[in-house]
């Protein structure tokens, strides 16, 4: 009773800052938050891969690009086409994609998974780096118009104003980062961490291994492409460079993390230092991802299990709570 | 006489280019507790290992419950109904106990894609969980890692997660490896409880586990089986003294 | 000799010399992953620094033949420091293979940082030495001696890695830990020095590439990007700690970007990448081996 009372507040806490963020930040730093929220959205459907599933992705990106482009080629062909179906059809065409690659992806883990999605990334990067009819390849698709979010009969929001992007923006991570907490608590997010624990053990207890993987591949992908979609729907561009780049994929490996690997909300938590980190040091250096890099190889050598489970060690030995285990968070 | 719910025919297995099962026939009876012993070497674990789909046979059949099930997928023989535990303790090292037991729990229940429904609010499978936790005296460490555990809990927790499936047959492999005495004794008496009702095969080395737990015992030798018969039998046989003698005089 | 016969045998070259370079860089990463297990996500990024160690050291004291040396041995003593205080600290951790790629993946961006906020983006040319400088004239063909240069270079190299690893103790311990590590430690040698010696001379061999490779391709801070996949590549089709395969690889993919970009420019680097998804995909045991547990 007393922890969802807590909850209940965190969460007024959290809206009632969220809603009035843009009006005491200004525009320049909403559009912080908004490409904080895509970002969000986008690390944490790469957790479900890497804190849950045990496996380390190299091509996340390949999912973020296909979403990307699907709403821009979706905006640029068909004038007028619902945002909302945009967003949708975004994240789907992200999500069979990763069905589709599953069965290859099912058969490795380790090494060699993050060696073949790395190839699945730049395969992506390459087609459409060369299709240029299709693509644009390297200067992309721009020039498509955002149509306002029509919701019949009570509103019509212009999607260009900042502010309203980014109440959309923030409605769309928070629920998707919700949808995606919430499978984790469900069965199929118990067999899904048995699966990074022991994955013998879970095929001798009657599940099927492969397909229960190509699920999750494909709700990681889902929502991967919804961040994409987000981002080309913000950006009004979208080119190879910008959302299949190799560094696309290990940003939100950096994010992770940075939070806390294991953790659900530590890559939340990291993608905001990420964010807020380099739009800080961007105005000192031209060469925020050097600090990036080196608060990266610190995190691995210092803090392997991110910094959320650091500030946890530190109120632990500050206040004796007792520590929990690293797994209590994935699963409990 | 019963019906055999599992049965080999003539069954072989070579790893690369040495023979290890030459023709094995073994009949387990339903509802009795087979052991299968041998000297090191004989084909025990290779033997459990085909039975259990983690190899298919080079030739030959393994009948479960008159189905040939030769070279099926572990997760399709514990859907039939066949349960198996590790050697090597092999749990859910990072969940804990209730986790461990839940997920036998879950699939019993066939909650296996579900990815709609909260799982710690699904109310029967909580209370299944925890009538299991109780029955293999767990109950205190509902919450511990697997990890955690002392050893003699976590191979009891091993030998429990091979029966949350509610199995018909129950294959364990050694389960009682590398206990003290007073956890061999309570592990044999749990092993006893949890196997009630139903078939269970052993492989294992400490003799006195394997004259007290079990009905039947097959003895291997060189990839075949040497004997067949109740405990006082094997005992007096002959031919079995002389394949251990044998084999401790090679030692 | 037809001039279209004679334009292909240029381009046979310049696919060669490419190949060449991806060996220095390919067999180091090889070596290092059969042995240690760890693919080094920055093993490129020492092919890079090293080129911009090059134009470092030609800018100081004028000498291309000073910079062959002292390049490759700076870039090979990070390499080093890497492996001893970095990569065994991490391999502590229980973090697993991730440990590897995570901590590897952070210096491979640091490396690439750093040398912008050292050097600036633009690119940099580093003269050819004058005493390679111009063309040779073979059997009617005119080849640039440089480009010979390189692939000589690399054959000796070559040659002497072989040398190592088939004729000395040394190089029977190294193949011996590719395929079982546990046992050789057990045989009471040190193989944390072992270790520290494959990674220095992969590291080593990649410097002398990007040394090679600084006065062809001048130095920039995408230097890495293209030779550091191809590489990849290399290794996992090439198969796990197999130098041989290396080598076929290696010049394969050299021969492959000179004539593919000009017969099937839009198929060529998709089909390598299709390829190393294909071996990825159905042969990892073949290729990562019990190595990838």
């Amino acid at each position: 009773m007393i922890k969802s009372k807590r909850n209940l507040a965190l969460w007024v806490v959290f809206l009632a800052a969220a809603g009035i963020a843009p009006h005491v930040l200004g525009i320049v730093k909403t559009n912080v938050l908004v490409e904080l929220a895509g970002f969000v959205l986008y690390a944490v459907s790469l957790n479900l891969l890497l804190s849950y599933t045990g496996v380390l992705s190299f091509g996340h990106a390949l999912f973020y690009g296909v979403g990307a482009y699907t709403t821009a080629l979706l905006l640029y062909h068909v004038e007028g086409f619902p945002v909302i179906g945009a967003l949708l059809l975004s994240g789907l065409a992200a999500g069979v994609i990763g069905l589709i690659l599953s069965p290859l992806l099912v058969r490795v883990t380790g090494t060699a998974f993050a060696m073949l999605t790395l190839a699945f990334g730049q395969l992506m990067f390459i087609l459409c780096l060369k299709f240029r009819e299709v693509t644009g390849g390297e200067d992309g698709i721009a020039g498509y118009d955002v149509p306002n979010l029509n919701i019949p009969g009570i509103a019509s929001f212009d999607m260009l104003d900042p502010t309203v992007f980014y109440y959309f923006a923030l409605a769309v991570c928070v629920i998707g980062v919700l949808i995606m907490w919430y499978i984790t608590k469900t069965p199929l997010g118990q067999v899904v961490v048995g699966i990074r624990d022991n994955t013998l053990r879970v095929d001798y207890l009657g599940y099927k291994v492969p397909q229960t993987k190509a699920i999750v591949f494909a709700v990681s992908g889902f929502f991967a492409g919804i961040a994409g979609s987000l981002f080309a729907l913000f950006q009004g561009i979208v080119s190879t460079d910008g959302v299949l780049h190799i560094m696309v994929s290990f940003y939100p490996i950096m994010a992770i993390l940075i939070g806390g690997i294991g953790t659900f909300f530590g890559p939340i938590l990291g993608s905001g230092i990420l964010i807020v980190l380099e739009d800080l040091i961007m105005r000192y250096t031209e060469r925020a991802e050097l600090i990036t890099g080196l608060l990266f190889i610190g995190v691995v050598l210092y803090a392997p299990g991110g910094l959320l489970w650091l500030w946890r060690g530190l109120m632990a030995k500050l206040f004796g709570s007792k520590s929990q285990p690293a797994s209590e968070e994935v699963e409990a | 006489m019963s019906e055999n719910i599992l049965e080999t025919i003539n069954l072989f297995y070579d790893y690369s280019g040495l023979q290890v099962l030459t023709g094995v026939d073994l009949q387990v009876e339903k509802g009795e507790r087979h052991a299968i012993i041998g000297p090191n070497g004989a084909g025990k674990t290779t033997l459990f290992n085909v039975i259990t789909g983690m190899y298919s046979p080079s030739r030959g059949k393994v009948m479960f419950k008159g189905k040939n099930v030769s070279g099926f997928k572990p997760h399709k023989l514990s859907r039939l109904g066949m349960g198996r535990s590790f050697q090597i303790t092999s749990t859910f090292h990072n969940l804990s106990t209730f986790q461990n037991i839940r997920m036998g729990v879950l699939s019993r229940m066939g909650i296996r894609f579900n990815m709609f429904n909260r799982v710690d609010k699904m109310e029967d499978v909580t209370k299944e969980t925890n009538a299991i936790l109780e029955r293999i005296n767990l109950k205190e460490e509902t919450h511990a890692p697997a990890d955690a555990l002392s050893y003699g809990k976590h191979r009891s927790l091993e030998v429990s997660l091979a029966m949350s499936t509610d199995p018909d047959l129950v294959m364990l492999d050694e389960p009682t490896a590398g206990m003290s005495r007073d956890e061999t004794h309570s592990a044999v008496d749990l092993i006893r409880r949890l196997t009630e009702g139903r078939t269970m095969v052993i492989v294992e080395h400490d003799m006195d586990v394997v004259f007290s737990l079990a009905d039947r015992i097959t003895v291997l030798h060189h990839g075949k089986v040497l004997a067949v018969g109740r405990p006082d039998e094997i005992r007096n046989m002959k031919e079995v003294k002389d394949a251990y003698l044998g084999h401790r005089r090679e030692v | 000799m037809s001039p279209v016969t004679a334009m292909y045998v240029a381009q046979a070259i310049h696919g060669l010399t490419y190949g060449m370079l991806l060996f220095l860089v390919a067999s180091g990463l090889t070596l290092i992953f059969g042995m240690m297990g760890i693919l080094n996500l920055a093993h490129a990024s020492f092919f890079m620094l090293s080129a911009y160690f090059c134009y470092q050291v030609v800018a100081w004291t004028d000498s291309f033949w000073m910079a062959l040396i002292l390049a490759p041995l700076g870039t090979g003593l990070i390499g080093v420091f890497v492996e001893r205080f970095l990569l065994r600290k991490v391999q502590q951790y229980n973090l697993g293979h991730i440990g590897d790629l995570l901590l590897t993946l952070g210096i491979a961006l640091v490396i690439a940082e750093g040398v912008k906020t050292i050097w600036g983006t633009e690119s940099h040319q580093v003269v050819i030495p004058p005493s390679l400088e111009g063309l040779v004239s073979v059997a009617g063909l005119e080849y640039p001696i440089y480009r010979l240069f390189i692939i000589g270079l690399a054959a000796a190299i070559l040659s002497a890695l072989a040398f190592i690893l088939y004729k000395t103790r040394l190089g029977m311990i190294i193949r011996a830990a590719v395929s079982d590590a546990d046992m050789v430690s057990a045989l009471g040698i040190n193989m944390p020095r072992v270790f520290m010696f494959v990674f220095g001379v992969g590291t080593i061999m990649a410097g002398v590439a990007g040394v090679a490779a600084a006065p062809m391709l001048t130095v920039f801070p995408g230097l890495a990007d293209q030779i550091g996949l191809d590489a990849f590549v290399v290794v996992v089709v090439g198969g796990f700690g197999s130098l041989f395969g290396a080598v076929v690889v290696s010049l394969f993919l050299g021969e492959l970007n000179a004539f593919g970009i000009q017969f099937i420019p839009r198929l060529a680097p998709v089909l390598v990448f299709l390829f190393m998804a294909l071996v990825l995909s159905f042969k990892p045991m073949g290729f990562f081996g019990e190595r990838d547990d």
